[in-house]
């Protein structure tokens, strides 16, 4: 079985291609684009965001995974939205001329591309949902999402006001779910009319946060076949829902536990993935949010087979590694593969469940996301 | 009037490779707007969502650095030559 992986980063894109998922050739593209997503059409055409402080957010698509072209439409707000000054404040260390105009919203990232029911769909920061139907030549602002009633209590996470994480129902086109940090997941059941927070028996951020829309979600995963299940990375904790986000409990069984800034204690991380056939959950918890890297520096990726319970995996994962592994620095190819990247420009494989690992590619950029396809 | 514009190394991959576009206007923002026109997807870079011209490009015309909110302003002659480029930082 073939698998490419395209794997963005800091300094533009590494495509890995293997043909039995032990030899691998890399070939780095888009040389000085930041490359923050990327997803697959079903048609096999694949799209990468790139975001560059100096030159703003585009799309480049490619059939082949070696000539790309960038395409002429991308999100983009209207002239008339407003932004979120704290967001703006996070978001403008290059300002150098301190020119950041106070008042608009901008799309300043592209934190993930989702493909599903024949559109793709776009979370952005300033969080936002953007949708294209023509693969990608023009997008729409999802109003109901952008404008929700809510916003003005949304605050910026650490990276600011990010809408990350895009859930969709494989049998219900109308419901989906989106992450933004740290105001929460939110549902929608009428294709993007109206949304909902759905986090319910999930602690906000900080105390002092709103109770219903202060969650800092880091990722969600679940099989877009049995959707009400979802899975769920928060700043504080790992969590679970049986009912498509209605209710959540807390799922730390196995999972080590770090005490955040706070004081708070539960396991902390970023990336969650699923294996759909084997229903089969991977995270990577790091030391709490002071640290941000593997406790003890082991690397270490945590299997639930039963969405209840985890066991590290550590064969092959590095002993000394003070890396972190961002949210959308993870995948799975459906196969029993899963691959993922360091923020120290490591890409890991594993072909069994993650039960043992290989480094198949060193020395890239910091990773800000893997996708993968097979081919 | 016609000039000629030099796009920096990451914003070459977007027009095929080209070093140089040939351009129509008598300041660097006329130029700017018709080089968007005729090619949308570098217009992208160009411009943000409010229309203003993103604040970290920098132009090099006539032995002169000139920032972005300075290019309506500067005018340009027939056959000039605008160095486009950037703010510079990160390792």
């Amino acid at each position: 079985m073939g698998v490419a992986l395209v794997v963005g980063t800091k300094k533009g894109a590494a495509v890995l291609k293997s043909d039995d998922r032990k030899n691998w050739d890399v070939q780095f593209q888009l040389r000085g684009w930041p490359v923050t997503a990327s997803a697959r059409d079903d048609k096999g055409r694949t799209y990468v965001a790139v975001n560059s402080e100096n030159y703003g957010v585009a799309i480049f698509v490619s059939d082949d995974l070696a000539e790309w072209k960038q395409l002429a439409g991308a999100p983009r707000y209207r002239p008339e939205d407003r932004g979120n000054a704290e967001h703006h404040r996070i978001v403008s260390q290059m300002d150098f001329t301190g020119l950041l105009k106070d008042g608009g919203r901008f799309v300043d990232q592209i934190w993930t591309l989702h493909w599903a029911h024949g559109a793709l769909y776009a979370g952005v920061s300033e969080a936002g949902l953007f949708v294209s139907r023509d693969r990608g030549e023009s997008w729409q602002p999802i109003d109901g999402f952008n404008n929700h009633p809510s916003r003005d209590s949304w605050t910026p996470g650490f990276g600011g006001l990010g809408a990350h994480t895009i859930l969709t129902d494989g049998k219900n086109p109308n419901r989906m779910w989106v992450g933004v940090s740290a105001a929460g997941l939110f549902r929608t059941d009428d294709g993007g009319k109206t949304w909902n927070p759905k986090n319910k028996g999930v602690n906000p951020a900080v105390d002092s946060a709103p109770a219903s829309t202060g969650q800092c979600i880091h990722h969600a995963a679940h099989d877009p076949a049995n959707a009400d299940v979802i899975f769920r990375q928060e700043h504080r904790g790992v969590h679970r829902s049986d009912d498509g986000g209605d209710t959540w409990r807390v799922i730390e069984d196995g999972l080590p536990v770090a005490e955040l800034s706070d004081g708070h204690r539960c396991s902390f991380g970023f990336p969650m993935v699923m294996d759909r056939p084997s229903r089969s959950v991977f995270v990577v918890p790091l030391d709490g949010d002071n640290f941000r890297f593997p406790r003890s520096g082991q690397l270490a990726v945590y299997r639930s087979d039963d969405g209840e319970r985890w066991r590290a995996r550590t064969k092959g994962l590095p002993q000394n590694c003070y890396a972190g592994v961002l949210r959308g620095a993870m995948a799975v190819d459906q196969q029993s593969g899963i691959y993922f990247g360091t923020t120290s420009g490591s890409i890991y494989a594993s072909s069994d469940l993650g039960e043992s690992w290989r480094e198949v590619a060193s020395g890239l950029p910091r990773v800000m996301s893997v996708e993968v396809c097979t081919t | 009037m016609s000039v000629r514009v030099q796009l920096p190394p990451v914003l070459r991959s977007v027009m095929g490779g080209e070093r140089w576009l040939e351009a129509q206007g008598n300041s660097i923002a006329a130029v700017l707007t018709d080089l968007a026109r005729r090619h949308p997807a570098l217009g992208l870079h160009f411009f943000d969502e409010q229309g203003a011209i993103r604040r970290n490009i920098v132009f090099l015309h006539d032995g002169e650095m000139v920032r972005a909110k300075d290019a309506g302003a500067r005018r340009i002659e027939q056959g000039d030559e605008i160095v486009l480029t950037n703010a510079l930082a990160g390792g």
